[in-house]
């Protein structure tokens, strides 16, 4: 029985933390750029933008 | 022996992972040169001006902050002064999470982890809240010492200095005051008027300026609704995503990572750990820290939901209360939240693990949990993957300091007016003008902010006396009107696509992007008057008493456990 919890624990440990990850960096590199061309036309310099 | 060894290693283990995620985190920014990054200016010498001491005409709101820097950075040139204290205070984070969770090296270890890789530290380190980070590093040290102080009824020699370094910012100072209450109150009327020495002493500075400027102490009531806690992180609506210490009000400083789907696995994941932890683990968490970590958890929510879900409220307290404007950016209370996050995921990690049988399954659900706030969030890596990266300031910078030290004396005022710049060499990425302290003169600086395209009002009055000045018709009208509101220098920089509005005066150097005008001797600049100089000379006393009877009693206690 230990033979065999063994290998199902490391395979579900790690695909998830490599899934979490692979997602995480794709997300990251295609979100939105911090600077849109709105902002950068603008006179003003922002402190931010809220989320809504 | 061997058993001794390990036990060596075990204590050490926690701080070694938190060293590892730190540096993981910062990245870039522990290269050569200075994060600047929204409100962190760090430069290579900033001067103790009368803004630092909290003379100034501007709020409070980078003290006592700035003037330890302004003294530390004579010791430690400021670039590297920066980076110890980032590193410094995500160490002390992870490490005294840790020391919080009590026995067990699992425990110990996630808990370290989720109490440094968090959206709450990832979202202060993007918009610059470097004094809030610093409370946080203390946080925990400061709940440890104060439930020693009730556990022996002495005064731990090191609760002193931790309240000081916990006391960098009036938001953080707050924080530091609650958790030390937390963890230290009794029924005692000496134990409660020593917390009220303590707490009063190391939040003195900016407690009194905050007092002298009560006239113009209350802030902008919009600013309120702009900046309470974000209503919604990616998927996760408010108050799911403050479970997981996320809320910034920017959207700008939220990593990528959070608007997706691991948001949602990483709230799933501490909620589980949570609920086990509460189910098998709370009786391993120690006895004297369990109230004070369900006290601070259930303040600091409260405060967050408040000002989530009561933004009016919140705004008519800045806008008519002095000092009400605290409360303003309410998800900086999430710090109150993390202790108790971290010691749950701790412990309920910790008993996950020993469902399994065998050492090798115990092993991987262990590096599984320890790693899963990393895997969830891995835009944090890599200085929040280049945000932080640490720039040279341009060599036009020297080249007006340079200059600004042969010419007349007077205070300055730099175009274009505005609080913050994108400056090109810093990546575009937004940082209040770094200028402002890095010229080392009084620098009168705009203290409107610009959200969403709208403008928030100020409160330094001397701010709108320059502002109303520079909106005058004729440049010589500009040029009178700044002399009569005390300024004799104005810095130029050329920001593209930014107009800005002509001053007569004699242009006395040009360094690069930037244009030296001496608009000619005018109105002195406002002093502060001897009551102000003196009501801050006390509360810079009490605050240093505070720092020396500390710092006495850590080498007394270090000389007596010497001795044993």
């Amino acid at each position: 029985m230990n033979n065999l919890v063994t290998p199902v624990v490391s395979c579900v440990v790690g695909g998830v933390l490599a899934v979490a990850t692979l997602m995480g960096v794709i997300a990251n590199q295609t979100s939105a750029p911090e600077q849109s061309p709105g902002t950068i036309d603008s006179p003003e310099f922002s402190y931010g933008a809220t989320i809504e | 022996m061997q058993d001794r060894t390990w036990g060596a290693a075990a204590r050490w283990l926690p701080t070694c992972w938190a060293l590892v995620l730190a540096v993981l985190m910062l990245g870039g920014a522990l290269g050569r040169g200075f994060v600047l990054t929204y409100d962190m200016v760090w430069v290579p010498d900033l001067s103790l001006g009368l803004d630092a001491l909290g003379l100034g005409t501007a709020l409070p709101r980078a003290v006592p902050s700035d003037a330890v820097v302004a003294v530390l950075d004579e010791v430690v040139p400021g670039e590297v002064l920066q980076k110890l204290v980032l590193l410094g205070a995500l160490v002390s984070a992870g490490s005294g999470a840790a020391a919080l969770c009590g026995r067990g090296t699992v425990a110990r270890l996630v808990a370290a982890t989720v109490f440094v890789w968090n959206p709450f530290v990832v979202e202060r380190l993007a918009i610059g809240h470097w004094p809030v980070l610093v409370g946080y590093g203390v946080l925990p040290w400061v709940l440890l010492a104060g439930a020693t102080w009730r556990r022996t009824g002495w005064l731990p020699a090191r609760l002193a200095v931790l309240l000081l370094v916990g006391s960098l910012s009036a938001t953080t100072g707050l924080v530091t005051a609650v958790a030390v209450v937390a963890a230290a109150a009794e029924r005692s009327r000496r134990r409660w008027v020593g917390l009220a020495v303590l707490v009063g002493a190391a939040n003195a500075p900016w407690v009194a300026s905050g007092l002298l400027h009560a006239g113009e102490a209350t802030s902008s009531a919009v600013g309120a609704d702009v900046f309470a806690p974000s209503s919604r992180e990616g998927l996760l609506p408010a108050p799911l995503h403050f479970l997981t210490l996320g809320g910034v009000w920017n959207a700008e400083s939220v990593p990528g990572s959070r608007t997706g789907v691991l948001a949602v696995g990483l709230t799933i994941l501490l909620v589980l750990l949570a609920a086990v932890a509460l189910r098998r683990g709370w009786s391993s968490v120690p006895v004297l820290l369990r109230t004070p970590l369900l006290v601070c958890w259930s303040v600091g929510m409260v405060l967050v939901v408040a000002t989530w879900a009561l933004p009016d409220a919140t705004g008519r307290l800045a806008g008519t209360v002095p000092g009400g404007g605290l409360l303003r950016d309410g998800a900086r209370m999430l710090a109150l939240a993390a202790p108790l996050t971290a010691v749950l995921a701790g412990r309920g990690a910790d008993a996950v693990v020993r469902v399994f049988p065998d050492t090798a399954s115990r092993t991987m659900v262990a590096l599984g949990c320890v790693l899963a706030p990393v895997a969830l969030m891995p835009d944090a890596a890599l200085g929040l993957s280049g945000r932080l990266a640490a720039v040279d300031y341009t060599a036009s910078y020297e080249g007006a300091v340079e200059a600004l030290a042969t010419l007349p004396p007077g205070d300055v005022v730099l175009l274009p007016f505005q609080s913050y710049r994108a400056p090109s060499w810093n990546g575009g990425r937004p940082v209040l003008d770094p200028l402002g302290r890095y010229l080392g003169r009084h620098v009168v600086v705009e203290d409107q902010l610009v959200v969403d395209g709208e403008t928030l009002a100020g409160e330094d009055p001397r701010a709108a006396e320059v502002r109303d000045g520079l909106a005058a018709p004729t440049p010589e009208a500009r040029a009178e009107a700044l002399r009569a509101a005390g300024v004799r220098l104005v810095v130029v920089e050329d920001v593209d696509r930014v107009e800005v509005p002509e001053v007569a005066g004699d242009t006395v150097g040009e360094y690069g992007e930037l244009r030296v005008v001496d608009v000619g001797p005018g109105a002195a600049p406002p002093q502060p008057t001897g009551a102000w100089v003196t009501a801050m000379a006390v509360a810079w006393a009490a605050w240093a008493s505070l720092l020396l009877v500390g710092m006495v009693r850590l080498r007394r206690a270090r000389r007596s456990n010497f001795a044993q």
